[in-house]
């Protein structure tokens, strides 16, 4: 997408609030999930990372690349009563760690707002230039 | 190549254009929900340029907006490919035009009352 209009600004900003939208998905799936042993084949659910891309040397706005599992170990918890515990007493959890989720929606919802600051500002911006019009 | 058009009339279906494409919009965003909708957009400025680029003289009052569905954005589990951040800069973008032709359009009345009051 090559900007080279005066609309430039509001499809960066259009496309930031969408990356960041999906972004919020993602975490919603990772603290949806926090306790979910079983995501099928037997492992509990493993933690989703989204990266973000951008076409380089140009000015193209964000999009979301991959959403891609996080490799990190599984914890570890003894609990004996639970259905998917294995022999010793021990059950697999997702590798979700709540409070760094946290931290990652509030830098979420922060660049949503940014982004729509951004497209708000640059719409005033236009309308100062059609004002000379008048 | 230079054409003779009047401004008005260019202006006017700017205009048409801009409300058809403001009611596909809220046409999008109401059905942002709906199984296997596919998002609608307006074609106008291609059909302009076109008819600028062809021989002979353009009949710019004739020019209608058409509605198609472009079918090139990502699709939802659900089927549907609506946007709602997308839709809101559509929606931006389109209001600005929409201001930038009444307010020349306006313009031009005004010198054209002017050429009227010259005595």
């Amino acid at each position: 997408m090559a900007v080279n209009n005066i609309f430039g600004p509001i499809d960066i900003a259009t496309s930031g609030l969408r990356a960041h939208n999906k972004h919020m998905e993602v975490i919603s799936s990772n603290i949806a999930n926090a306790r979910t042993t079983d995501a099928g084949k037997g492992q509990p659910y493993r933690r989703l990372e989204a990266t973000f891309k951008t076409e380089d040397d140009e000015l193209s706005g964000v999009s979301l690349d991959k959403i891609l599992p996080d490799k990190s170990e599984f914890i570890r918890i003894l609990d004996e009563g639970h259905p998917d515990a294995d022999s010793e007493g021990y059950v697999l959890m997702p590798n979700v760690d709540i409070p760094k989720e946290l931290i990652n929606l509030n830098i979420a919802t922060r660049a949503y707002q940014a982004n729509a600051a951004i497209l708000k500002r640059y719409q005033k911006m236009v309308e100062t230039t059609l004002e000379l019009l008048r | 190549m230079s054409k003779q058009i009047n401004i008005v009339d260019l202006l006017e279906s700017a205009i048409r254009a801009e409300s058809l494409r403001q009611k596909a919009i809220s046409n999008n965003i109401a059905n942002i929900e709906t199984p296997n909708y596919r998002r609608i957009n307006v074609k106008f400025e291609k059909l302009l340029a076109k008819a600028m680029e062809s021989p002979g003289s353009v009949d710019i009052k004739a020019l209608e907006p058409e509605t198609y569905q472009p079918k090139n954005t990502p699709v939802k589990p659900n089927g549907n490919d609506v946007n709602f951040e997308s839709e809101i800069g559509h929606m931006i973008k389109n209001n600005l035009r929409h201001e930038a032709y009444v307010r020349l359009l306006s313009k031009k009345y005004r010198q054209i009352e002017l050429a009227i009051n010259l005595k």
